[in-house]
């Protein structure tokens, strides 16, 4: 066979082993920093259904908009930009366009406006901005930068007035976009409920799945693994089974079936029961990380298992992965994160992308 | 104006007189993501008076164009030429292939293939698939035709139809990538059906079978063919950078019109001299 095909796409794998309750430990950081995510799936153990709190907390998720045909330049206009852009918490990535074909667009929570356009976008906007660092032989795709808090880019300003006019009369740029931000009417002065209702939009509520498994073998996971100790099974192991019970594919591997062979890594142990929650929607990581504390709280009673999972995944077609990082999609445009919590408030944090991505931090 | 950046196109869907057929054709390339694709017309030179058809009319097949799944747009049909050629006279550019969007010209000889990739004003040479390579691909002229923007088309659905085909396929293309090294290629699918088409991302991995990289798989299904559709619309320009266009008669005097079309004419002749 020749070598190419004996090749797979690149994909990395950062795993991290720490306690909540350590003061170095950055888990905090990671979830504040991957700031797209449209999925959370929560696997545990022995728990027949979900518990009250954690319910609780998923349904106080923010609401998100979805707008159809906002030109972005509205989204840059003096007072919007002073009131909600720069205040923070404000996230909004653009809908139904695909990275690797369409121009895409993305406002961050730090300030920043990332637009990944193709060439011929690019050369029409004269903005400045860096090749894709995800090019084959030609450069096709740019991704402009601009930082909206720099005091270069305040309302006025040579660079501010060049980025309105690119945006408004050279190539007007209009998409559907997800918006959601934690600021209500009364702080940010009505602003943002202003402009959406000058357009289409609907708003909508995270959706929440919750799928009880019964009767299937599950890894038994210990905490205390020291590298090289092997009581528990590997991560990449781990991470197929948590994939393969999230879709429903039987991990039995048994000699009639030809669908599916893959099996539940050992060391297991059988579970009478387990619970599958997944919420889907434009998810911002405050969110996430009330979730995560939740689940943390979770072992505060006696529970049977002595382990839970939550994993996170980020849109495939958002322009950057981690904090600022690129991200781009070649066959696949996976770019998660996964916590193993255990009762003692350890916890293993996997971070995975695909193959044009950065390396997770 | 209409982006045509980096987006998935098949520049190979069989013409067929059943419109029934052609339609459902394109409304599963459009299901399937492909943002633009181009209906070939086969010209068979071996016939004793060679016709040149005519592309139908876009209009006539569709009152409204199907959308391209996930985005609002609407897929993008072309018209493209493809002349079998077996002896040199057979090729012959004149207006009515300037009817076309995209020409393409299938040499079946080794002295064909040589003017083809040198000097032929084409934009796809297709190579076989159907069976063995009849000549072995030199290095010379595959490289300029590279340098000249030419691609070679590799079609997949023989490959997909029978399994001596395919090995024919995969030999063929595999001798080709030796010589090319991956560039200056595209895949197509030559459907005649719609069951014969695959998604993009499925020819992008079955490029790499054929021997491409996996970058250049896609890019074999993307931005090649980008470059393929803008060198199509350079050839009825002069030097890519003015285009003519016939002005419809705007009033009756005849003295008036004929006045229009020199002016026309002239304006490019004096485009070209001044270049």
């Amino acid at each position: 066979m020749s070598p190419e095909l004996e090749k797979c796409s690149r994909s990395l794998l950062v795993c991290e082993k720490s306690n909540f309750t350590k003061e170095k430990s950055r888990y905090d950081i990671h979830v504040s920093k991957h700031y797209f995510n449209y999925k959370v799936s929560i696997v545990i153990p022995e728990c027949a259904s979900l518990p009250a709190s954690i319910a609780g907390v998923i349904n106080s998720f923010n609401s998100y908009y979805r707008v159809r045909d906002l030109p972005i330049y509205k989204l840059l206009e003096e007072e919007f930009l002073e009131k909600v852009v720069k205040k923070g918490q404000f996230y909004a990535l653009s809908y139904n366009t695909r990275i690797d074909e369409d121009n895409t667009i993305a406002f961050l929570p730090s300030g920043q406006l990332i637009l990944s356009v193709d060439k011929d976008t690019y050369e029409q906007l004269g903005l400045e901005g860096k090749p894709s660092q995800y090019k084959h032989r030609k450069v096709l795709r740019y991704v402009v930068t601009i930082d909206l808090t720099d005091k270069l880019m305040s309302p006025g300003a040579k660079r501010y007035q060049r980025l309105i006019t690119s945006l408004k009369e050279w190539v007007p740029i209009k998409c559907d976009l997800m918006i959601s931000s934690k600021m209500t009417a009364e702080e940010d002065g009505g602003v943002l409920q202003n402009l959406l209702s000058q357009y289409s939009f609907e708003e909508h509520r995270p959706t929440l799945h919750t799928h009880t498994l019964k009767e299937m073998p599950c890894p038994s996971l210990h905490s205390t693994d020291r590298h090289g100790d092997e009581k528990s099974c590997d991560p990449h192991h781990f991470l197929e089974w948590l994939g393969a019970v999230s879709m429903d594919i039987s991990s039995d591997n048994e000699a009639s079936s030809f669908l599916s062979t893959y099996v539940c890594p050992d060391p297991q142990s059988l579970m009478s029961h387990g619970l599958l929650c997944t919420v889907t929607g434009f998810l911002i990581p405050e969110d996430i990380y009330s979730l995560l504390l939740e689940l943390r709280r979770y072992f505060d009673e006696p529970k049977f298992t002595s382990w839970l999972s939550m994993t996170v995944h980020g849109f495939v077609d958002s322009p950057v992965s981690w904090g600022t990082t690129e991200h781009g999609f070649l066959k696949s445009g996976e770019n998660f994160y996964n916590f193993v919590c255990f009762r003692n408030q350890d916890y293993w944090l996997h971070m995975a992308t695909g193959s044009h991505d950065g390396c997770p931090p | 104006m209409v982006c045509k950046m980096a987006m998935f196109m098949d520049l190979n869907v069989n013409f067929t007189k059943d419109k029934k057929t052609l339609q459902n054709i394109i409304e599963t390339a459009a299901h399937l993501g492909y943002s633009t694709v181009a209906i070939n017309y086969t010209l068979e030179s071996q016939q004793k008076k060679p016709e040149i058809p005519k592309p139908t009319s876009i209009s006539d097949l569709f009152t409204k164009l199907p959308v391209v799944q996930g985005r609002s747009r609407p897929i993008r049909v072309l018209s493209r030429l493809t002349v079998v050629a077996t002896d040199p006279s057979h090729f012959r550019p004149n207006a009515e292939y300037k009817a076309f969007d995209l020409v393409a010209v299938f040499p079946k000889t080794e002295k064909l293939f040589h003017a083809a990739c040198m000097t032929f004003e084409v934009d796809i040479i297709c190579v076989t698939v159907t069976e063995k390579q009849p000549f072995h691909f030199k290095r010379a002229p595959v490289n300029g035709a590279i340098d000249r923007g030419v691609f070679f088309e590799i079609v997949y659905t023989p490959a997909i139809r029978d399994s001596t085909m395919r090995r024919y396929t995969i030999g063929n293309s595999l001798g080709l990538m030796e010589t090319c090294k991956g560039k200056g290629v595209i895949l197509s699918s030559g459907a005649e059906k719609p069951l014969e088409l695959r998604g993009p991302y499925d020819i992008a991995n079955l490029g790499l079978v054929f021997g491409l990289s996996e970058g250049d798989a896609k890019a074999a299904v993307s931005t090649n063919c980008r470059s393929v559709v803008l060198n199509g619309e350079t050839r009825t320009t002069a030097f890519g950078i003015i285009r003519t266009m016939k002005k419809p008669p705007p009033a009756p005097t005849a003295s008036e019109e004929d006045k229009s079309e020199e002016r026309e004419n002239s304006a490019a002749k004096r485009a070209k001299m001044e270049h």
